[in-house]
């Protein structure tokens, strides 16, 4: 069992707009990612939300499913915005969790693994990551589509990965917090 | 008797690099303990590559160019950090990877460059993220708070030949649907048909009531 994170203070009353529709995109995203590298993700995700104080918040695994549910990519997606203090747990609980995968996150990105060790674990991810976007997203959709293209989506996928090593543990939160509140252009 | 203040050490591990910062509680306001207030000096050591070591000022330089870096790379946009005054700028390398350049503040030095991989660049994010969280450092190091990006970044985030394509794609359609429509030739003014009802203009000119 993995060991609690330190308790961080309470979600504050967030001076940020409620998350774009984007911002939540690439939150479940992040989120989904984070699965596919702990294939014990969705439990971790339960866990660290109840090790980090959200039970108020989402008082079960359906409650956290549904709140995930808005983003647009999804097969069954939610309409509606999820409020600063919700996001701001979703985040919270991100962070933790990238923090916990920071190992392997950092051996994704670093140059110094032997090259073919390093391409073994890009597939290992890359599949496990094209099985959940199948499972649970939209195919129709263009964003789907482009994440689940081999050389399309890689720069996606990567991003993906780089955004979660920057933005692990407590110090990332804040980073990624302000990433997911980019302007929609 | 009086008691000098206790030396100490803060020390933060990760992978490819360890930072530790010395200094000693600020006894003048009342920290003591394990807390840190002044910081003396501070040293980055990398495996495989010199040890980097300075004074606070350097140390608050690479926190301030290293993390917006990072804040910048998580919503993909790769720029530049610390300007050609600045004691550390970070830049992205064109063959992927980071380049950290620290400037001595003595003369004659040449600056040192750093070449950084995301993991390496993670791992230093990581240990200044340590440090600037740890409850026992008791300095204000005065870091901007992160924030979203301008909408500029994110458009720039786009490649100019891209972000064109559209927009100019869009006139070239309008442009070529103009010049097929100037091709085509005016369509000739029918007779008028002997059965046709006459309209009250040509009744007038006929002259009848």
């Amino acid at each position: 069992m993995p060991q609690a994170p330190a308790a961080p203070e309470p979600p504050a009353a967030s001076q940020l707009p409620p998350l774009s529709r984007r911002g939540l995109e690439r939150l479940d995203l992040l989120l989904l990612s984070a699965e596919a590298l702990d294939l014990n993700g969705g439990e971790a995700m339960v866990w660290m939300s109840e090790q980090l104080g959200f039970t108020g918040l989402f008082a079960n695994r359906v409650e956290l499913w549904k709140r995930r549910c808005h983003n647009p990519l999804r097969r069954a997606t939610r309409r509606g915005d999820l409020s600063p203090a919700e996001t701001d747990a979703l985040i919270r609980i991100l962070s933790a969790l990238a923090d916990r995968l920071y190992p392997l996150l950092r051996a994704l990105l670093s140059s110094a693994e032997p090259e073919p060790v390093r391409l073994q674990r890009w597939q290992l991810f890359e599949g496990r990551l094209a099985e959940l976007v199948r499972e649970r997203m939209n195919p129709r959709r263009v964003g789907v589509q482009t994440l689940l293209d081999p050389q399309r989506g890689e720069r996606q996928r990567r991003q993906l990965i780089r955004a979660l090593a920057y933005g692990a543990g407590n110090g990332g939160y804040e980073r990624l917090r302000a990433s997911l509140h980019d302007p929609v252009v | 008797m009086t008691l000098s203040p206790v030396k100490q050490t803060l020390r933060y591990d990760q992978v490819s690099c360890r930072l530790q910062v010395e200094g000693l509680p600020d006894v003048s306001i009342g920290q003591g303990g394990e807390a840190l207030g002044i910081i003396t000096g501070w040293s980055l050591r990398w495996s495989g590559r010199p040890e980097l070591e300075g004074r606070k000022d350097h140390l608050l330089a690479l926190m301030a160019v290293v993390l917006p870096y990072a804040r910048h790379l998580i919503s993909g946009v790769a720029r530049p950090f610390g300007g050609p005054d600045s004691p550390v700028t970070i830049a992205p390398r064109e063959q992927g990877g980071h380049n950290l350049e620290l400037r001595s503040s003595q003369p004659d030095v040449a600056p040192l460059t750093v070449e950084l991989d995301d993991a390496e660049l993670a791992d230093l994010v990581r240990v200044l993220d340590q440090l600037r969280l740890d409850p026992r450092l008791q300095v204000k190091l005065e870091l901007p708070e992160p924030q979203p990006l301008h909408p500029r970044e994110v458009l720039e985030r786009v490649p100019l030949r891209r972000r064109l394509v559209a927009p100019v794609g869009g006139a070239l359609a309008v442009a070529v649907a103009a010049a097929l429509g100037l091709l085509l030739p005016e369509p000739r003014p029918l007779p008028p048909s002997p059965e046709a009802p006459l309209s009250p203009e040509a009744v007038q000119q006929r002259g009848e009531p």
